[in-house]
């Protein structure tokens, strides 16, 4: 999943800040944000 | 107006900025700033690293020429800010067969904001490298440290980090590689503050990418140099630990009052969080500089933000320092609300839907109508222990 604000990618395998690696994008919890420019899950599209 | 040398066959020809008093026309700068520029000869090419801000391109074809160079090949853009790129049309009039290289994203930033023409715009990948004979550059990406097209210079050879803005300060001072480490501490940290604490993620892997490659100087684009293990490993010592989670014992409480009732509320939390002994800053929003606010703002464990209600919501001043503290997103665990109103409004609400990118947990505001009486005291004695409470959970020994 890709930020469409500064592009940053969300990386199943990865995880990301406070996120475990393989969690799932619908398990990312919804008030998660975008480490990079703070935009919320619902900037984000598939890729 | 000077070209000096900062080790063999490289020179620091950027610009003074002494007067400067405002950067972006939000970051005050009690001390004016630099924009640092260097010349490289190679013993076969000669390149420039990064240009100048455009009001000071003259001085900067004056030092090139005072350099004696006579022919520039590359001109390296490390990131396409205009305070550091703004020089570029003028200079590729002086020297038309100088071609730029930067990143593909600094290419689209700099045909987008300079209009410089594509063919003019070479773009190179993550540790690629250029030959200039005796020396080897070679170019190490690191993205939203601070802008997306963001990479840092390194002369192998001389182990030589031309480091963009990391680790830069914006403070105008002759000395060209530090000597007075304290005054340098507390602008590196405000720097950090304004420009890298919004990016403290990718910028904690972009300083674990600079200890890895272990330069012996760090050149960055505002400020002096750092030269030797002790400065460098101070630097990356302090980016480290702002960069991290770690908070420090400290709460921030950014204020504005306009008749008293307000500042009466600050007066009263500040002396008891002291007698508890916590640090406590309170910023007066009518005066503060909002750079060394922000400076606190890296490892304060606790915001209070205090304001009266100004046509039914809070004091303009207050909503902007909220909105300014969202933007730079410290990493304040705690954050409160206090004020008091003269017949309603929302001012808690209004800012507290103003700082969605903070994950800090919200401890019950004390909002009171007019000047604060023995229910109101009682209130804030009550967030004054909450916070007590909660210091010692994370600070305890």
């Amino acid at each position: 999943m890709k930020c469409t604000l500064c592009g940053h990618v969300y990386e199943q395998e990865k995880g990301d800040k406070g996120v475990p690696a393989g969690t799932a994008w619908d398990d990312v919890p919804s008030d998660w944000v975008c480490p990079i420019c703070g935009a919320r899950k619902s900037s984000f599209i598939s890729v | 107006m000077v070209v000096r040398e900062v080790c063999k066959g490289v020179y620091s020809i950027g610009v003074f900025d002494w007067d400067r008093q405002v950067f972006d026309e939000l970051l005050p700068l009690p001390d004016g700033t630099t924009y640092n520029s260097f010349l490289i000869e190679g013993s076969e090419k000669t390149v420039l690293i990064d240009t100048v801000d455009p009001e000071f391109e003259e001085e900067l074809i004056t030092n090139i020429a005072r350099s004696g160079v006579s022919k520039i090949d590359y001109i390296i853009i490390n990131h396409a800010e205009q305070d550091h790129s703004g020089s570029i049309p003028v200079f590729l009039e002086l020297f038309p067969n100088a071609k730029i290289i930067t990143s593909e994203k600094g290419k689209e930033l700099l045909k987008s904001m300079l209009q410089v023409p594509d063919f003019k715009i070479s773009t190179i990948n993550d540790r690629d490298t250029l030959s200039l004979g005796d020396k080897t550059l070679e170019f190490i990406q690191i993205p939203w440290s601070h802008w997306p097209d963001s990479m840092m210079t390194y002369i192998r050879e001389d182990k030589m980090l031309i480091s963009m803005d990391l680790f830069g300060s914006h403070y105008a001072t002759s000395e060209l590689f530090i000597e007075d480490v304290h005054t340098h501490y507390v602008n590196a940290r405000r720097y950090f503050a304004e420009i890298m604490m919004p990016f403290r993620y990718p910028t904690a892997q972009n300083v674990q990418t600079v200890r890895e490659l272990a330069p012996e100087i760090i050149a960055p684009s505002h400020g002096p140099i750092y030269k030797g293990k002790e400065a460098i490993d101070e630097i990356i010592g302090a980016y480290t630990d702002w960069c991290s989670d770690r908070v420090s014992n400290k709460v921030i409480i950014p204020y504005i009052s306009m008749h008293g009732s307000t500042k009466k509320m600050v007066s009263y939390v500040t002396d008891a969080l002291l007698a508890h002994g916590i640090t406590v800053k309170p910023y007066n929003l009518g005066k503060a500089d909002t750079g060394r606010l922000a400076a606190d703002l890296i490892d304060a464990a606790t915001i209070i933000i205090a304001t009266p209600t100004v046509l039914f919501g809070p004091h303009p001043k207050a909503a902007n320092l909220t909105f300014i503290a969202n933007i730079l997103k410290p990493k304040a665990k705690f954050i409160s609300i206090i004020g008091s109103f003269g017949w309603g409004g929302t001012a808690v609400e209004t800012l507290k839907a103003m700082f969605p990118n903070n994950t800090a947990e919200i401890i019950e505001p004390v909002y009171i109508k007019g000047l604060p009486d023995e229910e109101a005291y009682g209130m804030l004695d009550r967030l004054v222990d909450e916070i007590v409470k909660k210091h010692n959970e994370l600070f305890k020994k």
